[in-house]
């Protein structure tokens, strides 16, 4: 029921958004909150098909995903009307792809969010836009075909596409995971399968760029974790290796690119790359047993985080064309109510704690070390430390610099709950970790 | 339920009385010193009630069974006297900063900082010590960077990432406590049998040493103290430093005695290259308040040495001069603040002559430096000879030479005196109106009276000391 409800208003809301956006935003409010409803009441893909199985986790993550898109909805102009509808299809996707249980599925419906996240990038207004919309489709493009590569040598091998029942024992099975996931890596924006990321995240619209970079790469972290499972335990060594070392890499150059730059969205979309290294750490430390805890909240932490900090970017460069670091000197005296959020939720994603981020990296660091892999922790957390660095630096603008202009940001009613939203979100799972351990007692 | 609230209402607190008070901000500040006496009150209450020995126990929250991680608060003795040191400062903070600008954000971040620093001296577990640990740097970032002086961004942002970094090596020692023990808290761990514990006492004295801080880990202090309003130096000195020195007591001298005692040379080793270093550089300095700073460093290598004999004797020597060192160094940073305040200039030898002009604040001055330098009749003085006597009781004669400490800052304390107080007055003093505040000659007379009434009386502080550190033979 819930799939069907969002897809429903997906179809529904195009009808509307061109003359009233309040109607719109209303119907996608509602279907998120009655999809809710439904993932609570068990009424979800997995009472009508085989193929799909939900468990405390994936409810857990639903309801996450659900709450967020609900906030980024809230927080929407007439000018990214057409996300609305996006948003609704990206979220019953979503859920789908959290509660399959099928390889064959899984990588359907991996491809069919990748093709609504081309349309969402595609709100082109400028030469800008249509470059970070381009490096997206031809990235993505490129990562579909490798993915589907890796895919058909598996399928040579195995007899059943259930997670539980796949034989990964043939073999082509490691040469076919290798493959696919040169292309997932490309999705998770992991070094070297990154350089798109960094300019889609920064130039194309900052509300799609949310829902882009904080809201699908969330999802994605969780299923394809899911999805890999069977062959990270089955091949321990070669997981080890491959995760670490590509975690390694990106955090590190992630954050050494983020320290350059002058553009508040591309610092933050390296820091979103920086990130996506951290959350390969459990993927490493697959055979822990908190490494499904440490995916499932860091993708949590991580999509209330990074969401939040696109959509104030959003804001504040529709309201006053804040592009640069320089933009935002003495903001905090301008605007008070978004430099407050925004200074949260940058503490968050810097791992202070209390807040979501830091708990979701200490659990996620700690999966490494249960692994027994501390040196590659030591040097995340080394590098979450040198992540400090421009978080800091952003903080320091917006709190301790004279302003260069003296107009106020006023904050939207839509925007503000929105943001509100996000917030709790990144204080309860900050403070209250219980609710995520308990989810992932199943696995 | 007072325990957890005395530590999480604050960050609550904060946020409201800053929109409450925005456009009334005079009232903040009662409400901060209110809020203080407060903490201060529960903190001695719990003094009354401690057990002779062990923990009182404050109640498990916030329970997440599968991950074996609950916010454990328990307190014994040494957390009670860091408690109570903690409150006070943070009452007389708010008196010497009675006139600070943008008050209603200046106190409420003061509050907020109230919480967190409860926090890491009330729980035993590890995992929610680092939380508190990390959670002061942000108040503390923003006071140092909102309310500093000229290059004070540049030590806010120093400040957060070096405490930050070190504190990240600090992080990974204790996931392994972790992964070997399977538990969080202290009091299991302590039972527990570690495979790997000289790369967890170096991660974790890592994080500590960058926070007491110790050579070669010392650089961001004196920058954070010059920059940083003098009250908050004060918070500094007297409160985050500690939290360093606290953390090598509990960790690694309480959880790996065997550990702490295989390197106890090198904590040695370091604890006078720090206190012979820092001192050495206090004496070259011209700048009144970098001198102070130096000199907070000299003291905080005599009690890295302190702890490093895991004597009874030692460590008391290293509480009571935790205290000590509190309470002399922070009129020092509050009279060098205020010298700069009303002077307008950091260096000494355009001062002169303060002696005819400020009687009241020179007065101090020479009685905390006096202090500070070891002069019988001062907390400095039961500090240091302490110190001296069981650093020889565990390693011999040749410690000594840590003597030699209190000779520098003889040095550089009576140089100081001789360039600022006394002497000719110069054009800069002359042009100066040197008038203070009731709240700050209050608060300067408190610190003064308990320099003098601990120097003479030091058994309040020892009986503590012994509550503390009982299990390591002290006289019951």
């Amino acid at each position: 029921m819930s799939f069907i409800t969002l897809i429903a208003a997906g179809l529904l809301v195009p009808v509307f958004y061109k003359n009233n956006i309040f109607i719109a935003k209303l119907i996608a409010v509602v279907a998120f909150i009655l999809s809710a409803y439904f993932v609570y009441t068990n009424q979800s893909l997995s009472s009508v098909f085989p193929l799909f199985v939900s468990d405390e986790a994936t409810k857990l993550m639903e309801y996450v995903l659900l709450a967020t898109l609900a906030a980024v909805s809230l927080s929407l102009t007439g000018f990214e009307r057409p996300l609305i509808a996006q948003m609704l299809f990206i979220a019953g996707l979503s859920l789908a792809i959290l509660e399959t249980d099928n390889f064959f599925v899984f990588i359907v419906l991996f491809e069919s969010i990748a093709i609504v996240s081309y349309i969402l990038v595609a709100n082109i207004r400028n030469f800008y836009n249509a470059e970070g919309a381009v490096k997206a489709f031809i990235a993505g493009a490129v990562a579909s075909g490798i993915i589907l590569l890796g895919f058909a040598l598996f399928s040579f091998v195995t007899d059943s596409f259930t997670y539980n029942e796949m034989s990964v024992n043939g073999k082509f099975t490691l040469i076919a995971v290798a493959i696919m996931l040169a292309g997932v890596f490309y999705k998770l924006t992991i070094v070297p399968m990154h350089a798109w990321a960094a300019d889609t995240y920064s130039q194309v619209n900052h509300a799609a760029a949310a829902i882009l970079s904080g809201v699908i790469k969330s999802v994605m972290l969780l299923a394809i974790f899911k999805a890999f499972y069977k062959f990270m335990i089955a091949y321990p060594i070669a997981t080890v290796l491959i995760f670490s070392f590509f975690a390694i890499i990106t955090m590190t150059l992630a954050n050494f690119m983020a320290l350059w730059q002058k553009r508040i969205s591309k610092i933050l979309a390296y820091s979103s790359i920086a990130h996506s290294g951290y959350a390969l750490i459990p993927f490493a430390a697959a055979a822990s047993v908190y490494s499904y805890a440490g995916v499932l909240y860091y993708a949590i932490a991580y999509i209330f985080m990074q969401t939040s900090v696109f959509l104030i970017l959003n804001d504040l460069r529709r309201e006053a064309g804040v592009k640069f670091l320089e933009d935002i000197k003495g903001l905090g005296k301008r605007a008070p109510i978004h430099s407050f959020f925004f200074t949260v939720q940058i503490f968050s994603l810097a791992g202070i704690p209390l807040l979501a981020g830091f708990l979701s990296k200490a659990v996620a660091f700690y999966s490494g070390v249960d692994a027994g892999l501390w040196p590659i922790v030591l040097i995340a957390a080394l590098n979450s430390a040198l992540a400090v660095g421009y978080y800091a630096w952003i903080v320091k603008h917006i709190y301790f610099d004279k302003a260069n202009s003296n107009s106020t940001i006023e904050i939207s009613t839509g925007s503000f709950i929105g943001q509100l939203i996000l917030l709790t979100g990144t204080i309860y799972f900050g403070v209250f970790a219980a609710s995520v351990f308990n989810a992932t007692i199943s696995m | 339920m007072v325990a957890v609230d005395i530590i999480f209402a604050p960050i609550f607190l904060s946020v409201l009385v800053y929109y409450l008070t925005k456009n009334a901000q005079e009232y903040t500040k009662y409400i901060a010193l209110a809020w203080f006496v407060v903490e201060f009150i529960i903190a001695f209450s719990w003094y009354k009630s401690l057990p002779q020995v062990g923990f009182l126990e404050l109640g498990n929250y916030l329970s997440v069974p599968q991950f074996g991680f609950d916010l454990t608060l328990r307190i014994d003795a040494l957390s009670v006297a860091m408690l109570l040191l903690t409150s006070a400062l943070l009452i007389l903070v708010v008196f010497t900063s009675w006139e600070e600008k943008n008050q209603a954000a200046y106190f409420s971040l003061l509050i907020a900082f109230s919480g967190p620093i409860f926090g890491v001296f009330m729980t035993t577990n590890v995992l929610w010590f680092f939380i508190f640990w990390e959670l002061t740097l942000v108040p503390m970032y923003f006071l140092v960077g909102i309310w500093g002086s000229e290059k004070r961004i540049y030590a806010a942002v120093k400040f957060f990432l070096f405490t930050h970094v070190f504190a990240m090596f600090m992080f990974i020692g204790f996931f392994l406590l972790f992964k070997e023990t399977g538990y969080w808290d202290l009091t299991l761990i302590k039972e527990a049998a570690l495979t790997t514990p000289a790369l967890i006492w170096w991660l974790m004295f890592l994080g500590f040493a960058a926070k007491l801080p110790v050579f070669p880990f010392h650089t961001w202090l004196p920058v954070a103290h010059v920059e940083a309003p003098s009250s908050i130096s004060v918070l500094l000195a007297g409160v985050l430093l500690k939290m360093g020195a606290y953390g090598l007591i509990r960790f690694t001298v309480e959880l790996m005695p065997e550990t702490t005692a295989h390197f106890a040379i090198y904590m040695v080793i370091i604890g006078l290259a720090t206190t012979l270093f820092a001192g050495m550089l206090a004496i070259y300095e011209r700048h009144i308040k970098r001198m102070v700073a130096y000199s907070s460093i000299s003291h905080m290598g005599l009690v890295v040495v302190a702890i490093s004999t895991m004597t009874y004797d030692g460590l008391s020597a290293a509480l009571y001069e935790m205290i000590g060192h509190a309470l002399v160094i922070s009129p020092l940073f509050l009279i060098a603040g205020w010298l700069h305040h009303k002077t307008h200039t950091w260096y000494m030898d355009e001062m002169g002559g303060i002696m005819k002009y400020a009687p009241y604040a020179s007065a101090i001055f020479i009685l905390a430096g006096m202090a500070a330098l070891g002069l019988p009749g001062t907390m400095g003085f039961v500090g240091e000879l302490t110190i001296i006597v069981s650093s020889i009781k565990a390693y011999g004669w040749w410690i000594a030479v840590i003597a030699l400490g209190s000779l520098i800052s003889a040095g550089y304390i009576i140089w100081a005196v001789r360039r600022a107080i006394h002497g000719e007055a110069s054009e800069i003093v002359l042009k100066s109106n040197f008038k203070m505040s009731f709240a700050e000659k209050f608060a300067l007379a408190i610190f003064a009276v308990l320099i003098i009434y601990f120097g003479v009386q030091p058994q309040a502080i020892f009986d503590l000391a012994n509550q503390a550190f009982a299990m390591f033979g002290g006289m019951q």
